[in-house]
């Protein structure tokens, strides 16, 4: 195989790169004036590196010596982390404008990130697995920082890098635990030296469980979840939207890849992990975010909550619960870009940002436009037919069902029951009580009030339209994983 | 035909637009607008029955989503048919009624709007053939119903009263998703047809009893069966024609339609029977007693609904078919009279300005017709003769009588609970009748009743109409439709259906007798039950219950977050590292035995251990410990840190890996001093110190990490496996002509891999470079002790005739690399810390006057030559970086083995000179504020300085 084949082939990536290092020195030299031009240059340059998603041959293509694969799972994957990204950067522009932080980093971190995330999801060995995970892990941590005057973000930005390189050792250890056994770093050699139905292998299990862990760490799951309602809470509100879709997107996908393709032979053993992290992961993020107060820290919790319901999908183990968490992540990842969104439009009359539950009361009479999207996102995280949200959970049910892990979805479906209170209480605290303050709405908002109701009316019934094009092609996806 | 079957499901929300449409030309048109669809659907229905008249079903079916189990499909059979002529039919009505009723100067779209999207929900929970379909309309429902009672947003009660409603019939509805899914799997397929078909299977089925208690939840929730009751009086708050149309004929019946529809699917068991009866009954009596105790006479009505409702779901539970007909039966004339009442109601409420019995009294004089009507339909409720609730509720006393089960004395508990049911809801009709239009004169009203206007009366009139139709001929009126909807119900095992006012003299007729009679006592003696009441009944009721229950949660899920919550960044990592310790501890405590033998140490054999090697392991590990124990001091710390660092340099010794040990040895330097360079912008000591038991905590943490590491650092190591090293050390003099391993690897084998690592070292240190330059920093106070003695004359003195010395050793070690512990690397790293010696010894002035070196450039010199290298075997046509060796003999020295690798090593010296240099003269010459100085031995606690990029204590 010829590097120009490897470059075709990584065609995303590779435009990726260049752009990145194009529009780096761009910033370089026109400075932080360049920050909208910049963002729509990267968004251009997202858009650019997704071209050949829909150009490539159907069918599994690898490079790079079997580092890398582009088939229809990562080009799944890729589109959606591409739109993620694309959405965090343009939305992100008025919020900096207005906190004097237009800084020209802000869009080229967020692509740097975004490559990271293309390699993870494209990766076929624990080596290139790594590399992608870091380079998104990296960018992630400074882009927590970003609001670097501010001490929260700061601490957020710290936590994050302290806590994540932690889970990075972890993961190290698994991979090297798992080329010791099973004497390869790549994918198809791990599943060949794990085969279904041997002697289960002990440090094959460790390396497995610490595999397991580091990701956990990445989707925010729990017991491994404890970073993210600090993080949600200090970060600038744009990267928590960034961080709340995106990279969870990515992680889940690198997850089911890790799991199926590598460690397909082992599927009784990591069952049972993923059960455990998923029930613990519903039941925590539901009841904690009862106690909330801060919006941001209610959305951490509910991410987690919503990993939890996503990994109902990937226990079940069969290829109607991938393609179940698939869907998950594209209606999950619209639902919460929608949610950030609306909140960054809310400003009070000193200019500072509206971050607390008791800040929402009464807009729906201050602002019904942004109090109804919310109140949308709202019942659709919630799960609550007729919205779209239900469409996801229904799916990841059923296929635990179908899978025989029936428990499963019942402790499900009363975990959504939990956290339907909470969502609801959004709704009380927006359309019940007495408006709490001034809410302005700053002059510039860009492209956001589009970005709101646009997410609004797919999380809408309106979703159900799409729903069909939208499940063939998560079907075609769930197909390419082995 | 049946392709227009979904057009009877879309129809309302088709007229959404439609009304958005004639919004402009005022609220006639859009009540004109709304009844139109409304009646539109009746005449689409008309159209579509024949068929199922005939005691067909029509079944639409068009796969949506056949792998998760959804499909558009729509089912119109008798049961559909019954409901569906209830939501049009009385829906128009409602409209009608609404127009005159909502103030003149609400617009109606938005009602309206709500209104038609409540109807389109509710027409598709009754004609989804699919069970998932159903479940989204069911929650349609829900919502608009939370929008509909929360229309008069500015009361607190309504909102209060919405939230309720929503959280208990939405959350039922999750709970009854729970159980459709289990149903679905347990018939194979989520279409009301092979569902219904597949009776047996499912009853006998393991899974039988939770999908039932599941599905049951739903029901009752929505069908406001005590205990979740408490909703539907506080839903009371919404305007009088959400009242009448959702909490009377439709809504609140979608839980006992849902019933009625899984009939044949899920009756018949013991488990269903003492659910449902239970429940029924249950609610039956306490719905009914206390709809006497309300002074609010639309309280009144709505615990008379949910008493109702009671009714319905007993007899659904009897389980015999005869009991389902009485079911459905008292389905129609509940919604008939129910609807009618709550519009009189609602006329009474405008007319009058309040709500309280004991202050409206005598309207008889002031509305006599439409009093005239709530005496009949209140008949309707009490079950006099002639008018339709007589009818099913003699029907309901016979079943009670006619059931065979419980046995001895059991025998009357059915009939008793019937007839003590049937006193109560006398006693309250006969209530809401005398109070209201006799009982002497209004008091203190806040305006004078009078007749509403001719058309409100009319949906009244229409209504009261058929009470009294059904009531004189049943079966002549409706004997047609109940047959349609119970053959639905029982599945084609519907008995004969013979409905007559007289049916003889027999027990049913004297439980009536008793109860009309008991009623009026009961109502005569209703004082008494006053006080008993307000005597013995706990203060205490479901909403009460309901708000302390969602404020305790609230409370209890705070309370518990705080224990978890921690938030500093310590215990973080602290529940990281235990969670990881006990995850790795789970999997080797429960993997199974015969994975091997010994599952942590593998075959390999165990290198015997001399007592060098043992002593220096334990200066090792006495410097870890020591670091950590000191970490508060932070100079001890880095000085134990640094004696780990240099045990480890000296294993590789011990291994037989000089080059490695030379590498480590020279990293190791660096980054020491590194350390003690920032030292000076932080205070001497850490945080204060924690607690004992916190110290402990992260102490066995710490521990346990480490004996963690270390396990799996022993299984790994006791186990064969294959490396690559073998493979380098071979090759590394046949190929690359050198046989110092490493070198070889850096600056040959790997040769690409280091020219992007040094590019990144290089780009490291320009970013520290640019991030520092000019940065103003606030050194700590020190002692006047420490400070005037800055730069010990010793040192100085020392350091100055080391400077050529070391540089020749650097040039020494760089030139030997390729073939002997040294190289480029490492050579850089002893040059720069020559340099850096300098520094420390004279100060930055006196070193910078010295040393003119521009090290950025000396970088860029750096990467340059590497990058050439690479490029001129590319020019020469080898690939990029290809490497040639000969060995030049040279007097007085050694062999020297050059090959165009040395070149590269020179880049990499160079890179590393500059990049170390780069940094550590940057933070040295950070201070510019110089702090006062202070007496000496005063070495409390000091200012933090002004802002410090390294303050990591968060």
């Amino acid at each position: 195989m010829t590097l120009l084949q490897s470059l075709s082939v990584g065609a995303p990536e590779v435009v990726l790169a260049a752009g990145i290092c194009v529009l780096l020195l761009v910033g370089a030299f026109r400075g932080d004036r360049a920050l909208e031009g910049l963002s729509w240059a990267s968004v251009l340059l997202l858009a650019l590196a997704a071209v050949p998603l829909f150009d490539q041959a159907p069918g599994r293509l690898a490079a790079w010596n079997g580092l890398y694969v582009a088939d229809a799972f990562s080009r799944h994957l890729k589109l959606l982390v591409f739109l993620g990204s694309a959405a965090a950067i343009l939305v992100a522009v008025p919020y900096l404008r207005r906190l004097a932080t237009a800084r020209f980093e802000y869009p080229l971190l967020v692509l740097l990130a975004t490559l990271g995330m293309a390699i993870m999801v494209s990766a076929q060995n624990l080596l290139s697995l790594y590399v992608g995970l870091e380079l998104m892990s990296l960018s992630a941590y400074v882009l927590a920082a970003f609001h670097r005057d501010e001490s929260r973000s700061s601490e957020a930005g710290l936590k994050y890098f302290a806590l994540g390189a932690l889970a990075s050792g972890l993961m190290l250890y698994g991979a090297s635990l798992v080329y010791g056994f099973a004497g390869s770093t790549s994918f198809a050699d791990i599943a060949k030296a794990f085969v279904a139905g041997e002697v289960r292998n002990l440090g094959a299990l460790f390396g497995l469980v610490f595999l397991l862990a580091a990701l956990a760490f990445k989707v925010s799951a729990v017991p491994f979840h404890m970073w993210t309602p600090d993080v949600y809470e200090g970060a600038p509100t744009p990267v928590v939207a960034f961080f709340a879709t995106a990279p969870k997107v990515a992680a889940m996908g690198l997850m089911l890849r890790l799991l199926y393709e590598a460690f397909g032979g082992m599927k009784a053993d990591w069952q049972q992990i993923v059960l455990v992290m998923s029930i613990a992961s519903m039941l925590l993020g539901s009841v904690a975010a009862i106690a909330q107060t801060s919006m941001k820290r209610l959305l951490a919790y509910s991410a987690i909550a919503n990993i939890g319901f996503a990994l109902i999908g990937l226990a079940a183990g069969t290829a109607a619960g991938v393609e179940a968490v698939l869907l998950y992540l594209l209606v999950y990842l619209v639902m919460t870009l929608g949610a950030f969104v609306a909140l960054l439009m809310l400003v009070d009359a000193d200019g500072r940002q509206l971050e607390d539950l008791a800040d929402l009361a009464g807009l729906a009479r201050t602002r019904p436009g942004i109090a109804s999207a919310l109140a949308i996102f709202m019942f659709s995280l919630a799960g609550i037919p007729p919205m779209f949200g239900f469409m996801p959970k229904l799916a990841v049910f059923s296929a635990a069902v179908e899978a025989g892990l029936w428990p499963l979805a019942v402790l499900g479906v009363l975990a959504s029951v939990v956290a339907a209170y909470y969502y609801l209480r959004v709704v009380k605290i927006m359309f019940i009580d007495p408006p709490a303050g001034v809410v302005v709405l700053p002059g510039e908002q860009g492209v956001n009030p589009a970005v709101v109701g646009a997410a609004a009316a797919f999380s809408s019934p309106l979703g159900y339209l799409l729903l069909g094009p939208l499940a063939a092609w998560g079907a075609e996806a769930a197909r390419a994983l082995a | 035909m049946t392709l227009f079957l979904p057009l009877l499901v879309l129809l309302p929300f088709l007229g959404l637009p439609l009304l958005l449409v004639v919004d402009r030309l005022g609220r006639r048109a859009v009540a004109v607008a709304a009844g139109a669809t409304m009646l539109a659907g009746l005449g689409l229905l008309a159209a579509l029955a024949p068929p199922v008249l005939a005691g067909d079903a029509l079944v639409l079916w068009r796969p949506w989503l056949p792998d998760w189990g959804l499909d558009l499909s729509f089912r119109l059979d008798g049961l559909g048919l019954l409901f569906t002529l209830l939501i049009y039919g009385i829906g128009a009505l409602i409209v009608l009624y609404a127009f005159y009723y909502m103030p003149a100067d609400d617009r109606l779209t938005r009602f309206l709007m709500t209104l038609l999207a409540f109807a389109g929900g509710m027409l598709g929970v009754v004609l989804a053939e699919n069970l998932l379909l159903m479940l989204l309309f069911w929650e349609v429902t829900s919502l608009t119903s939370f929008l509909l009672i929360a229309y008069k947003s500015k009361y607190h009660d309504s909102r209060i009263a919405a939230r309720m409603a929503l959280a208990v019939t939405g959350g039922g509805g999750l709970a009854l998703l729970a159980g459709i899914l289990l149903l679905g799997h347990i018939a194979g397929s989520f279409e009301l047809s092979v569902i219904l078909d597949r009776g047996d299977l499912i009853r006998q089925h393991r899974l039988y009893a939770p999908m039932l208690v599941l599905v049951l939840l739903g029901a009752f929730t929505k069908s406001a069966q005590v205990p979740f009751h408490f909703w539907l009086p506080n839903a009371m708050a919404a305007p009088t024609p959400v009242s009448a149309y959702l909490h009377s004929a439709t809504m609140v019946k979608a839980g006992v339609f849902l019933l009625g529809r899984l009939y044949p699917a899920l009756a018949g068991t013991e488990l269903w029977f003492l659910l449902v009866t239970g429940t029924g009954a249950v609610t039956l009596l306490l719905g009914a007693y206390l709809a006497l105790l309300k002074h609010d006479f639309k309280g009144l009505l709505a615990y008379s609904t949910i008493s109702h409702l009671g009714l319905i779901t007993l007899l659904f539970g009897l389980d015999t078919p005869t009991s389902a007909v009485a079911a459905v039966f008292h389905i129609i004339n509940h919604a008939v009279f129910k609807a009618s009442l709550f519009m009189v109601a609602g006329v009474i409420d405008i007319q009058c300005g309040t709500r309280d019995m004991r202050r409206i009294n005598g309207l008889m004089k002031y509305m006599p017709v439409t009093a005239t009507l709530g005496i009949v339909a209140a008949g309707a409720m009490a079950g006099v003769p002639f008018l339709n609730g007589f009818l099913s509720k003699e029907m309901f006393f016979a079943e009670t009588v006619a059931y065979p089960s419980f046995g001895g004395y059991g025998t009357f508990v059915l009939p008793a609970i019937a007839t003590v049911a049937g006193i109560l809801s006398v006693g309250y009709s006969a209530r809401f009748v005398h109070d209201v239009f006799f009982n002497g004169e209004p008091v203190d009203l806040p305006k004078t009743p009078a007749p509403p206007p001719r058309f409100m009366r009319l949906p009244m009139e229409v209504l009261v109409a058929i009470v009294v139709i059904v009531g004189v001929a049943p079966q002549l009126s409706v004997g047609w439709l109940l047959e349609t909807a119970s053959a639905a119900v029982l599945a084609g095992k519907a008995p004969p259906i013979k409905l007559a006012v007289w049916h003889g003299f027999n027990l049913p007729l004297v439980m009536s007798i008793v109860a009309l009679g008991g009623g009026i006592f009961y109502y005569w003696r209703r004082d008494r039950v006053f006080t008993l009441h307000e005597r013995y009944a706990l203060d205490f009721s479901s909403p009460v219950a309901f708000e302390r229950a969602y404020n305790g949660a609230t409370a209890w899920a705070r309370a518990a977050l705080a224990r978890l919550d921690a938030r500093t960044l310590a215990q973080y990592a602290g529940l990281f590292l235990g969670l990881a310790i006990l995850v790795g501890a789970l999997a080797w405590l429960t993997s199974p035995a015969e994975s091997s033998g010994a599952p942590l140490a593998g075959p390999l054999p165990l290198t015997p251990v001399d007592p060098v090697s043992a002593g220096a392991f334990l200066v090792l590990v006495l410097g870890v410990a020591g670091a950590t124990w000191f970490v508060a001091e932070r100079l001890l710390a880095i000085l134990f840190m640094s004696v780990a660092g240099l045990v480890v340099s000296l294993a590789f010794i011990r291994f037989a890996a000089p080059d490695l040990a030379l590498t480590q040895l020279s990293v190791e330097l660096a980054t020491i001093m590194l350390m003690l360079l920032a030292l000076r912008f932080l205070p001497q000591t850490g945080p204060a110190e924690r607690g004992r038991k916190a110290r402990v905590a992260t102490g066995s943490v710490a521990v346990g990490a480490g004996l963690g590491a270390a396990a799996l650092a022993f299984a790994m190591l006791t186990r064969p496996f294959e490396t690559i090293s073998g493979y380098h050390i071979e090759n590394a003099k046949p190929l690359a002509g050198g046989t110092n391993v490493v070198n070889v690897i850096l600056v040959d084998f790997r040769g690409f891999d280091t020219l992007g690592e040094i590019a990144v070292l290089a780009m490291a240190a320009l970013g520290t470079h640019a991030a520092l330059r000019g940065a103003r920093l606030r050194a700590f106070v020190r002692d006047a002790a420490s400070a005037a003695d800055r730069y010990p004359i010793m040192l100085r003195m020392l350091m100055q005739p080391m400077l050529p010395l070391a540089l020749a050793v650097a040039v020494y070690i760089f030139l030997r690399g390729h073939n002997l512990p040294g190289g480029g690397f490492i050579a850089g790293l002893i040059a720069a810390i020559a340099y850096v010696l300098q520094y420390m010894a004279g100060g930055i002035a006196f070193a910078s006057a010295r040393i003119r070196l521009d090290f950025v450039l000396l970088l860029g010199v750096g990467l340059l030559v590497a990058a050439l290298t690479g490029v001129a075997s590319m020019v020469l046509g080898f690939p990029f970086l290809k490497s040639a060796w000969t060995y030049v003999k040279a007097a007085p020295l050694d062999d020297i083995g050059l090959a165009s690798s040395l070149v590269f090593d020179t880049g990499i010296f160079l890179v590393v000179v500059a990049s170390v240099l780069l940094v550590l003269t940057e933070l040295g010459r950070l201070h510019v504020v110089e702090p006062a100085l202070r007496p000496a031995g005063r070495a409390g606690p000091e200012p933090s300085p002004a802002r410090a990029p390294a303050e990591a204590e968060g």
